[in-house]
Order: C-alpha cells, then sequence, then structure tokens
C-alpha cells in the first residue's frame, strides 16, 4: 500500500507541477503570442466608419487616405455595421477612435453620453457647413460633430410603367392624387409603390415626408393629422397599392423590389441617383398631403471627434475633419450631397444632373430639430412600432398611434 | 429482406435530405440571380440567366476571410479538447470532491447569451492586449464549446470499463500516463464529435469577432460577409456566393468525417 | 422476463459487468477520501475551473451589477452609476412586453424543441439501419449547421417573404392565398419557428443517432426472440434506453433555444410589434437595438433568461437524481 502511496504522490506531484507549468505556459504564450499594442505615435489616428462595403480600393477610402497624405499622419480605418455604432463605442469606452463616423440620429445619444467632444472642446470649424445640414449636431447650442455629406428621400418612378398606365407624373401632386395615380397603375396589371416600414430607424425615416408632409410634429404622435398620415400607408397596403413585404423592407431590400421593372413609384433615397439613371428612372419630391412639397428628413453621418486621454491630438482630429468635410471629394465618394456650400457647387459643376437632389437637401429637415435631441431615438422607436403594429392589422392607426404616444410620454418622463 | 428494402430507404433518404436542403439550393440560386430579378414576383426556381459577379467578387475578396476562420476553427479544436478532455477524465473516472457541482456549473455556463459574454470579454481582452488578435478570438470562440465538451467526453468516458484503468495501475501508470495511453487513444469518436461541434460552433461565430475583432488585419468569414452590407444597401449575390464558397470545404469535411461522429459518442450515458 | 433482464446487463456495457461482481480484494471505496487522489483529480480539473472562472463568471457578474445599478452609456465614460437594487427588475416585470415576451420565450422553446427533437429522433432512426448512400446523406444532413447564421436566416427570410418568396409562390401556384409569414402577427412567431427548428435538426440527429448506436444489438435480438414488432421494440425498448441521452440533449436544446437571437432578429426583429418578441430579442432591443440604450434594463432582462435556464437545469439535475435512484 505504501508503494501505492509512494507512486500515486509522484505522480501528483508531476501532475501538479505540469498541470502549473502547462496553465503558465500556455497564458504566458497566448500573451506573447498576441500582438502588442500599437505604439500610440503622434503620427497615427484611428477613424472609425459604417461602410463595411467601401474597401481599400473604394474612393472614400482613398478620399481618406488623400487627406491622411496631406496632413502628413497615418489614418487607420476600420468599418463595421452601422447598426453597431452605439454599442461599438460604447463598449470600446476607453480606448475611443480618434474620429468616428456616426450616423446622425445617433449623434445626440452618444453626446449625451459623453462619449463626444463640442467644436467648443477641439476647436473645431463649423461656419461653412449648411445650418439646415448642420443642426442634426447641435444639442443645447453646442456643436457635436460635422456632416460628411447628406442624402434624402424623394420618390422615384418608373417612366415605363406609368406611360403604360396613362399616368401623368404632373399630376401626382398631393396625397389624393398619388393615391389615384397607384390605383390607375394597380388597374393595368402593374405594382403600385415600395418603400421601406422595417420596424428600426429606416422605417420612421422613410415615414417622415409623409408625417411631416401632412403636418405632424413628432411630440405629438396621436395627433389627426400623424393618423392621416399613417392611414395613407395602411391603406395603401390594405387596398393592394403597396406590398404587405414594405412591414419587413429595408430600403435596399424595397430598392431590388424596384428594379424589377414592376413597380411604379418607390420612395428612397439620393443614394440610389446612379442606379437610377442607369436604369432610367426619374425622381420628384414627395408631395405633401395638400400639395406642396413634403419636408424630408436628412440622412448621413457626421465626423465626429470622441473624447481621447491625450486632447493634444484633438488639433490634428479636426485637421482631418475639416479635410473629409471640405470640398466634395469624400462626399461624392459616399454619394451624398457635400455638406458645404463650395463642396455643392463643386458636386454641381461635376454633373448638373444632380440638382434635384442638392435642391431637395436644401429643403430638408433633420430628424432631431426643434431642440429634440436625445428625445428624438425615444419617439422615433415608438413611432416604428406604431407603423408596424397598424400595417400589420395589429391595431389600427388611431390606436396604435395613441399608444405610441403615450408609450413615449412615458419614457421621456 | 434488407436488399429489397435498401433501394426504397435510400430514395426516401434523398428525398428527405433534398427538402433539408432546399433553402441551400435557394441560396445558391439566389446567389446567381442578377439584381434586377432578386425581387420578382414569383421568383425564378432556376437562375436562367446566371450572374456570376457576386463569385468573382468573392473569390478575390473573401479567401483571406476564409483562411482566418479556418484557423481559428481549427485553434478552437485544440484548445477546447485540450482544456474538456483532462476535465472529463478526471470527472469521469477521478471522482473529485465537488464534481457534480461542476457539472452543473458547467451546464450554467452555457446559459449566458452571447452578448452578455461578449461585452465581458471585450473589457478583460481590453486589459490583457487581446482584441483584435486571433489566439484572442480562438480563446473566446471556445467558451462556446468547451463545457458542452467536457459533457460529452464525461459521459463517454464514464462508460470506459474500470478495468482498463486499473490495469493501467497495477502496470504503475499514474493518471496522466493513463490519460494520455490509454483514455485518449479509446476516445477518439468522442475527440471526432467534440472536434466537430467546436469547428462548427467557432467557424459559424458572429458575436465574439464582431465584438472582439473589429479592427484585425486578419477577420473570419463572419465578418467577411459584411463588406457586402453596406449602410444602405447590400449585395446579395456576394453574400450569398460567400456562403455558399464557405460552405462547399466544410460540406466536404463533415461528408469525410461523418464515419467517426457516428459510433458511441455517448457511451456511458447509459449507465448514469 | 428475459428482455429486460437483457436490457439491464448490457446497460452496465459489454461484458466486463460480469467481472465487475467479483469483489476486487483489498479495498471497497479506493480513492474516494484520500488527500492526494483528490489533488490528482484537481490538477486535471484546474484549467478548466480557471478558465470558467475567468470567462464565465466575470462576465455574469458584470451583467448582475448592470442589472443593480441605473447604468447609462455616460456610466462608460464616467463610471458613475447608482446601486438601484431591484428597481430595473421591477421595471422590466411591470413593462408592458413582459408577458407576451414570456408568452413567446415559452411558445417559441416548447415548439422549438418538441419539433427538433421529434424530428432528430425519427431521422436518427431512419438512418439507423444502414443503407447505400446512407452515411452521404447523414452527413449532408449536418451541412445547415455549416452556414453563419446571418446566412440561414437571411435565406429563409428570403423564402418566406409576402410577395417574391418561393414559399409563397409555391402556395399560389396550388391555388392558396398569399401568406404573409414575416409580416403579420399571426404568423411572423411560426416563421421564426420554422428557420429554428431547421437549424437545430441537425443537433438532434448527431446525438440521437450516437446514443442509437450506443443500444448494443443483443438487446434488439432478445426483443425479436420475443416476438416485438418495431414499434413496440421502439417504444418499449428502444425509447427507454435513449432516456439518459434524450435528457441531455432536449436540456441543451432548450438551454441554447432560450439564448436565439440572431434568426429572429434577422427575420422579423422581433415584429411586427411584439409577436415574435422573445426574452433574447427584448434583452437587445432595450441594450443597443432600440431607440435609446436602456443597458440596465436589458442587463435585468439577460438575467430573467439565464434564470429561466437555470430553473429548467434544476429540473434536469432532479429528474436525474430520481432516475438513478429507481
Amino acid at each position: 500500500m505504501i508503494q501505492r502511496g509512494n507512486i500515486v504522490a509522484i505522480t501528483a506531484r508531476q501532475v501538479r507541477t505540469i498541470g502549473a507549468l502547462t496553465l503558465g505556459a500556455a497564458l504566458v504564450g497566448t500573451l506573447a503570442a498576441c500582438s502588442a499594442p500599437a505604439a500610440e505615435t503622434s503620427s497615427s489616428f484611428t477613424l472609425w466608419d459604417p461602410y463595411p462595403d467601401r474597401d481599400g480600393d473604394s474612393t472614400w477610402a482613398k478620399a481618406v487616405d488623400a487627406c491622411a497624405t496631406d496632413l502628413d499622419i497615418t489614418i487607420e480605418r476600420t468599418a463595421s455595421n452601422t447598426g453597431d455604432t452605439v454599442k461599438d463605442l460604447t463598449t470600446a469606452s476607453s480606448n475611443l477612435p480618434d474620429v468616428a463616423l456616426v450616423d446622425n440620429p445617433k449623434v445626440s445619444t452618444l453626446a449625451d453620453a459623453g462619449i463626444l467632444t463640442t467644436a467648443k472642446d477641439n476647436g473645431l470649424d463649423v461656419s461653412n457647413i449648411e445650418p439646415n445640414i448642420l443642426s442634426a449636431g447641435e444639442i443645447d447650442g453646442q456643436v457635436y460633430g460635422v456632416p460628411a455629406g447628406a442624402n434624402t428621400l424623394g420618390l422615384y418612378y418608373n417612366p415605363t410603367v406609368l406611360a403604360a398606365a396613362g399616368v401623368d407624373i404632373a399630376s401626382v401632386t398631393d396625397y389624393a392624387s398619388l393615391t389615384a395615380a397607384l390605383e390607375k397603375v394597380v388597374a393595368s396589371g402593374a405594382k403600385g409603390i415600395t418603400f421601406s416600414a422595417v420596424g428600426t430607424e429606416e422605417g420612421t425615416f422613410q415615414f417622415l415626408p409623409w408625417f411631416w408632409g401632412a403636418g405632424a410634429d413628432l411630440t405629438a404622435l396621436d395627433s389627426s393629422e400623424a393618423q392621416s398620415a399613417l392611414t395613407l400607408w395602411t391603406d395603401w397596403v390594405k387596398n393592394g397599392l403597396a406590398p404587405n413585404s414594405v412591414i419587413s423592407n429595408t430600403q435596399g431590400t424595397s430598392w431590388d423590389e424596384f428594379l424589377t421593372g414592376e413597380y411604379a413609384f418607390a420612395e428612397n433615397g439620393s443614394w440610389f441617383k446612379s442606379a437610377a439613371d442607369e436604369a432610367g428612372y426619374e425622381s420628384i419630391q414627395i408631395p405633401g398631403i395638400d400639395g406642396g412639397a413634403a419636408p424630408a428628413p436628412t440622412g448621413g453621418e457626421f465626423l465626429t471627434i470622441p473624447v481621447q486621454k491625450d486632447t493634444a491630438r484633438y488639433a490634428t482630429s479636426i485637421k482631418i475633419v475639416e479635410c473629409l468635410s471640405g470640398g466634395d471629394t469624400a462626399a461624392t465618394a459616399l454619394g451624398y450631397v457635400a455638406p458645404t456650400a463650395d463642396g455643392q457647387a463643386a458636386q454641381l459643376a461635376a454633373d448638373p444632373s444632380l440638382e434635384f437632389w442638392i435642391n431637395a437637401v436644401g429643403d430638408a429637415k433633420p430628424r432631431t430639430a426643434d431642440n429634440l435631441g436625445v428625445k428624438y431615438s425615444v419617439i422615433s422607436e415608438q413611432l416604428y412600432t406604431a407603423i408596424q403594429n397598424a400595417l400589420s392589422g395589429a391595431a389600427t392607426p388611431a390606436d396604435a398611434l395613441t399608444e405610441a404616444q403615450t408609450a413615449a410620454a412615458e419614457k421621456l418622463k | 429482406m434488407k436488399n429489397r428494402r435498401s433501394p426504397v430507404k435510400t430514395i426516401v433518404g434523398v428525398v428527405l435530405t433534398a427538402i433539408m436542403l432546399f433553402p441551400l439550393y435557394w441560396m445558391v440560386n439566389v446567389s446567381l440571380t442578377k439584381p434586377s430579378d432578386l425581387r420578382k414576383d414569383p421568383p425564378n426556381l432556376f437562375p436562367f440567366d446566371p450572374n456570376f459577379d457576386g463569385y468573382a467578387r468573392v473569390l478575390s475578396e473573401q479567401l483571406p476571410y476564409l483562411g482566418t476562420s479556418l484557423i481559428v476553427g481549427l485553434g478552437t479544436v485544440i484548445l477546447t479538447v485540450a482544456l474538456a478532455a483532462p476535465a472529463a477524465f478526471a470527472l469521469a473516472k477521478l471522482q473529485p470532491r465537488g464534481g457534480t457541482v461542476l457539472n452543473f456549473v458547467l451546464l450554467t455556463a452555457q446559459m449566458i447569451p452571447g452578448i452578455i459574454m461578449a461585452m465581458g470579454f471585450y473589457l478583460i481582452f481590453n486589459n490583457w492586449g487581446m482584441l483584435d488578435t486571433i489566439p484572442g478570438l480562438i480563446l473566446a470562440d471556445s467558451t462556446l464549446a468547451v463545457p458542452f465538451g467536457v459533457l460529452i467526453f464525461t459521459a463517454f468516458m464514464t462508460g470506459i470499463p474500470d478495468e482498463l484503468i486499473s490495469a493501467a495501475k497495477i502496470d504503475g501508470a499514474g493518471a496522466w500516463r493513463t490519460f494520455r495511453s490509454i483514455v485518449l487513444p479509446v476516445s477518439r469518436n468522442s475527440v471526432v464529435t467534440v472536434s466537430l461541434f467546436a469547428f462548427l460552433w467557432a467557424w459559424s461565430d458572429f458575436i465574439f469577432a464582431s465584438t472582439l475583432n473589429r479592427g484585425g488585419d486578419l477577420q473570419p468569414i463572419t465578418m467577411g460577409i459584411y463588406r457586402y452590407i453596406g449602410n444602405n444597401t447590400q449585395d446579395w449575390n456576394a453574400i450569398m456566393a460567400t456562403a455558399v464558397v464557405a460552405s462547399v470545404p466544410a460540406a466536404v469535411l463533415l461528408v469525410l468525417a461523418q464515419r467517426y461522429v457516428a459510433a458511441g459518442v455517448t457511451a456511458g450515458a447509459v449507465k448514469d | 422476463m428475459s428482455a429486460s433482464r437483457t436490457v439491464e446487463r448490457s446497460a452496465r456495457g459489454t461484458g466486463e459487468a460480469a467481472s465487475k461482481d467479483v469483489a476486487s480484494p483489498a479495498r471497497r471505496k479506493p480513492y474516494s477520501t484520500r488527500l492526494k487522489p483528490q489533488l490528482v483529480a484537481w490538477a486535471f480539473i484546474a484549467p478548466v475551473v480557471i478558465y470558467l472562472a475567468v470567462f464565465y463568471a466575470y462576465p455574469l457578474f458584470r451583467n448582475l451589477d448592470l442589472s443593480f445599478r441605473d447604468y447609462t452609456l455616460r456610466s462608460f465614460i464616467d463610471g458613475t452609476a447608482p446601486f438601484v437594487w431591484f428597481d430595473n427588475y421591477i421595471e422590466v416585470l411591470g413593462s408592458s412586453t413582459f408577458m407576451p415576451a414570456l408568452i413567446n420565450t415559452a411558445v417559441f422553446t416548447v415548439v422549438s424543441i418538441v419539433f427538433q427533437f421529434s424530428i432528430g429522433l425519427a431521422l436518427a432512426v431512419f438512418f439507423f439501419k444502414n443503407f447505400p448512400l446512407g452515411n452521404t446523406l447523414r452527413a449532408l444532413f449536418l451541412v445547415p449547421w455549416l452556414l453563419p447564421l446571418l446566412v440561414s436566416a437571411s435565406i429563409w427570410a428570403w423564402m418566406l417573404n409576402s410577395e417574391s418568396g418561393v414559399i409563397n409562390a409555391v402556395i399560389e401556384a396550388f391555388g392558396g392565398t398569399q401568406v404573409n409569414w414575416l409580416t403579420s402577427p399571426q404568423w411572423a412567431i411560426v416563421s421564426v419557428l420554422i428557420a429554428n427548428i431547421w437549424i437545430g435538426i441537425p443537433f438532434n440527429l448527431v446525438i440521437l443517432y450516437s446514443g442509437l448506436q450506443n443500444i448494443p444489438g443483443e438487446v434488439y435480438e432478445a426483443a425479436s426472440l420475443d416476438g416485438a414488432g418495431a414499434w413496440q421494440t421502439f417504444w418499449k425498448i428502444t425509447f427507454p434506453l435513449l432516456r439518459p441521452v434524450s435528457a441531455i440533449t432536449i436540456l441543451l436544446g432548450l438551454v441554447y433555444t432560450l439564448k436565439v437571437f440572431d434568426i429572429i432578429w434577422i427575420m422579423t426583429k422581433g415584429g411586427p410589434g411584439n409577436s415574435s418578441t422573445t426574452f433574447a430579442i427584448w434583452s437587445y432591443r432595450l441594450g443597443f437595438g432600440g431607440g435609446s440604450p436602456d443597458l440596465s434594463p436589458a442587463a435585468a432582462v439577460g438575467n430573467l433568461l439565464i434564470l429561466l435556464a437555470f430553473a429548467f437545469g434544476l429540473i434536469y439535475i432532479r429528474a436525474q437524481r430520481r432516475e438513478a435512484r429507481s
């Protein structure tokens, strides 16, 4: 038995040593194998953007590189999904990038969290930026960033389908005439209109021109104006003038539907302009309830400068931002309208057909306007939930909107 | 009797497999559909006018991502087996005090949703400087498989006859020697099974890759697909083509490895 | 009854069962109380324990911390987050989304498990007796597992699209009316269930097939000698013998299904409204998926999810103990 005991004793000790050594080696090996964190030299800056589809060869990447060369620094670009921006910046709160491109309705959320610096803090000069595009980044009088460019929504139409249905585009001037045109189109065997009513910010974005065009206001979701706007959509879907898939369509999917050539109208953004030109589609501004053009929301990302431990970096970061927002290279690369008057003039000179969209952006309104700021995201979530409930038949437009207003008011207390 | 039944079974088998794999066929169909037909109503059942742009993009852009996924997958397999097999041996044969508690903890460990784990890992990896690294991702992905691996190995090793172990001890082998020379070789099938699960779970992981390896030079295929998802547009041809290209080698691997996955993996579970 | 005796003997492992009955000479409880063997055992286990502590306990602890405080995004910057104890849980339990989410989670989990398990079992039995191409086909059944969830979920969303989906095209070709799979409150949960069941079948198939493989052939021989038919053999012999494997398969399936997020999020985002929102979706929506990041309530919902899974774990342990005692 003693002999047994000794063998076991030796073995136990050996095993323990082996175990400890292995564990230690594994830990050390893992730590050593990983690359050392990049030395923070003063000439290497990080930029996060939500354009993973624009790789190293894209015009956007080249615009960033050009700015880096101009400033004699290196810019390390990381691209990830736009839906993850808030999560990514929050998780990385201990080592934020030098420049971050943020979708404009999220700017106030991040500003409120103290993740972004103001123009006063970092010395950014915003005097050249068009005011209606800049205001999405203004909260309580402070400016938190500068738009990389702006886009907005319009009503694309397919002239072939309209011609076959005998509809004259000039007759589409308000809600009633648009609905009438849709009925004629459907009667001729084609499909009416496609848009995106998905249960995310995109859905609210697409709904806003109709919402504002009916005279409704984001602080009162249950007003009768809001109801008429939502009823417009629900009636379209109910009467077969718009497909049921709008409830789950993203703007990209809606565009794919429009590309089949079966639809007469598509509500979509200025970023599809070149695709539309190629396919022979044209555009008009979204009509208001009683005529005129409805105010459309501005979209596009803001160049922001997150908080850094080393405040000396701001001096270069603002130069990066100024380089990317000035002129028209970056904006054109992203398919946006430039944020400065000079940039827009340059874009117009290069491509006169952009006039429609430049004017549309000039008429557009930011979502966080009227000092809604952080409240916008809360209201938007309730609004797209109401749209989903109404379009899917789970509630009437009136009930859905009343519920939305109550919930929004409750959360904003 | 068996011979007369087999063709029927084969036909039924093929039909069932075809039904199960229909979505994969659809994936190939979408990858070849031209953009203006993507949302056609009704859709084309067969891509009559195939568009190979998606594949062209994938083959020129995604191969590094596939390579990274392969490395991460294999790394996860090695780490999982290295951690799980010894622990399972102890639980199955060495009767440690607190073994049942450990079993329960391992079960509970699998209940934590991925996003919670990912956020916790971010903080840990940030402190260790392991963000955006391959070893870091391997470590994170192994958490998907280790508890399950211990479970499977324990179940199997419990079924190894005690006599085999005793014989080794009589011959003077210590626990480690026994483990290495007797238990592991006999457990070959469960090693293959655990490896399979670990590889597949690491291969399709997204949440850890997206939280912990956003900026690395080498990213796995689940992040590679996001190159085709812009902030307003998606390139479905390329997305589906990526999925097809990513599935083919792994499918071949599966067919080749299936004979080992089969036998005796849960021996001993019956004994419990 | 000779059949059940055979079952018992086989259940204790092949042949070696006989030698076990011979009492080993010196001790009856060789190792359990000696210290050194315990240290040996724990040396084997130590890496996993440390691993568990660092990689599971820490995130769990952080999540608990998140749920007992009032975390805003700002807290991540300046570190201030006051303790609010159970306020977040009260808010979550009283929210109008709680009941729908609970019901959806229950329905989603139970229906998924029932179908995944039964289809997996049926397929395992089908593939059990080998036939030409059987092995290859069985391996092909595992291919859906290879796909990243983004792709599987997207493909199902594609196929179930109201207008351009192939499933509706087939239904309409047979004279039916279009079903709004992803966009109607009634069908949304069915759609995500279909996709989730499809994704879960391979897992069940592999484990149950191995379980079947492990039942010794003599059992079946004895049964057929006794004159049992195929159905009887299955229900009276195969199924009971599979019980431990089935139990662990169902439990794991439950734990994994409770966590399911990607499939539902990509297909319906939990919508329309709340009709396909489960706890996992709700937690994400509260955290980063919705309008404003309410991280503390999100963590609270996450913990409720873990609690639910934990409860099932306890039920499993109880059932296992009862089984062992009998």
